[in-house]
């Protein structure tokens, strides 16, 4: 994939997970979920998926002398 | 807990801490980028350590508690979101890296500057940063006043514990600069994390026999707090008030923007995002736990501010780890303000007084930035003194505030037809915007200000540039430059 397909892919994937985070616990399908495994369980989730994407994007970075 | 143990702790950390400064200083080089980019040669561990301590102050293990304590899971939605905030220097951060490094930038605003040619996009931008930083640094003082005066039970005054942090925080930046910052910001973040670590589990294993108690207590005796809106206070309109602004606080923030020009490579940039991230998660999720074991120990109180303090008097905690929360969150407190004084003293030749003969070569410039480091602490010390109801605004205004520069910054580098005038225009309306809107508590359409003044930036920025003349030349070369290095260096 070229770096600007890259580039619309992440953008794209961050807006709708950011997107998700926002809206999601609102929604009926969390908001009476009154326990460890409704929104906190979700928020958490959402997190670590967000970290370790990041993890893959920051991965590729080169520096001059690596090559 | 007695004042005389509270001083002596502060006194041995202000030691420690000097120690450090000195040691830093004496790696110091003698330029201006020495002094306020610590060289533009930082390492990365030091480089997420002194993210962390700059981003996370006082604000967490109090306010963010007390959000909790009010408002239930609805603040760890918050401040995760903000986390992912920084998918933003995943995108910007190499971009101001290489910028930096090209057109030797020392501050965000000169960046700004310099991108879309003009001279009073730096000045307004800094005094901007300025007008909403003071306050939000006079806030975190206050914060350490009224936290030493609560918990030594009224024997330290509220004055003192205001004194000693704006004290610890002005030598320990005047004496080594941004190293020593950062040097003495990775003590503070170890600090902060250890002791906020160790204290929540103390409280959720000697009080609910641990995490899986706690919430089987949450759930039968609390369950709203596990759910939006919840109890209330996060409804929605307001949790996207609270949210947004802060989602971009990664480029919003100066103090914090400014740490995208230090890393000595991409790869020690890469240690620094990626260690902030695991240091961010872990503080966010104590924090919350500390306002959840707060609101069921605690059920009765009517300040959620006061949750810890009152939650570290409870004999739950031994002393010497209460104590130690207390350095912790005065550690999280100073280790911000000595960043953003830093920060706004590299502003005031860079982007103020630009051509006053005083700023005219790099050793005076130095000497002015390192004289506006007392200064801006006095005045931050005055503002802290008064207490006012303006500044309590100004600083909860200061993400919606700063906010408006953040489609400036993004328009540097991807949108060519930006210009100077579309700048000023969202950055001074967007920001007395969002100035007028708090302090009067006005919410058109139920919409709070950070909403407000995110919309009206980027319209005036759209809508201005698209009318006036942009600085055609500069973007090309700017955006051509990042282009390819991009290209070369494999970043999206």
């Amino acid at each position: 994939m070229s770096l600007e397909r890259q580039r619309i892919f992440w953008a794209v994937l961050f807006f709708l997970m950011i997107l998700a985070a926002f809206i999601v616990p609102f929604t009926p399908l969390l908001n009476d979920l009154t326990t460890f495994y409704g929104a906190f369980l979700f928020w958490n989730v959402f997190a670590i998926v967000v970290i370790i994407c990041l993890g893959l994007i920051t991965a590729r970075w080169r520096d001059d002398d690596e090559r | 807990m007695s004042a005389n143990t509270i001083y002596l702790a502060l006194f041995i950390y202000f030691i420690l801490g000097s120690i450090i400064a000195r040691q830093a200083r004496s790696k110091l080089g003698s330029g201006v980028n020495d002094f306020f980019l610590a060289g533009r040669a930082l390492g990365g561990i030091v480089a997420a350590l002194t993210y962390s301590a700059t981003t996370y102050s006082a604000f967490m293990l109090v306010g963010l508690a007390g959000f909790t304590y009010i408002g239930g899971v609805g603040a760890l939605g918050f401040e995760l979101i903000y986390l992912s905030g920084l998918v933003l220097v995943a995108f910007f951060g190499p971009r101001f890296w290489l910028v930096g490094k090209r057109y030797n930038y020392l501050t965000p605003t000169e960046m700004l500057g310099d991108r879309y040619q003009s001279k009073a996009v730096a000045f307004v931008s800094a005094v901007a940063a300025v007008i909403f930083l003071i306050p939000y640094s006079a806030v975190q003082l206050i914060g350490i006043g009224a936290l030493l005066e609560g918990i030594s039970g009224g024997a330290i005054p509220y004055l003192a514990g205001v004194v000693i942090a704006a004290v610890i925080a002005v030598y320990w930046t005047w004496t080594g600069g941004l190293k020593a910052v950062a040097w003495t910001d990775s003590l503070q973040a170890a600090v902060m994390l250890t002791v906020a670590v160790l204290s929540v589990i103390f409280i959720v294993y000697r009080a609910f026999d641990g995490f899986g108690g706690m919430f089987t207590q949450l759930e039968a005796r609390y369950p709203d707090w596990l759910a939006v809106p919840g109890p209330g206070f996060f409804n929605f309109k307001a949790f996207l008030g609270l949210t947004l602004p802060w989602f971009f606080f990664s480029l919003s923030n100066p103090q914090v923007s400014q740490r995208l020009f230090m890393p000595r490579s991409l790869g020690q940039m890469r240690i620094m995002v990626m260690g902030f991230l695991v240091f961010g998660f872990i503080y966010t999720l104590v924090s919350i736990l500390w306002g959840f074991s707060a609101r069921l120990l605690l059920p009765d109180l009517t300040a959620a501010d006061s949750a810890t303090p009152v939650l570290l008097s409870l004999n739950i905690v031994p002393s010497v780890v209460a104590l130690l929360v207390m350095l912790g969150i005065s550690a999280a407190a100073i280790s911000t303000v000595n960043s953003i004084i830093l920060t706004l003293s590299s502003m005031v030749c860079r982007d103020v007084f630009k051509f006053v003969s005083v700023c005219s070569d790099e050793q005076k410039e130095l000497r002015v930035g390192r004289v506006f480091v007392p200064l801006f602490t006095l005045v931050i010390l005055a503002f802290a003194t008064l207490r006012l109801d303006l500044i309590a605004a100004l600083s909860v205004a200061s993400s919606a505030g700063l906010l408006v520069m953040v489609p400036a910054l993004i328009g540097s580098f991807f949108w060519k037809r930006g210009s100077a005038a579309a700048v000023l225009a969202s950055v001074i309306i967007g920001g007395l915007v969002a100035t007028i809107l708090q302090y009067s508590g006005l919410r058109p359409l139920g919409l709070w200000p950070g909403v407000w003044s995110g919309i009206v930036a980027v319209t005036l920025f759209i809508g201005v540039s698209l009318v006036t003349q942009a600085p055609k030349e500069k973007a090309e070369e700017f955006i051509g430059y990042l282009r390819g290095e991009l290209s070369r260096k494999n970043v999206i």
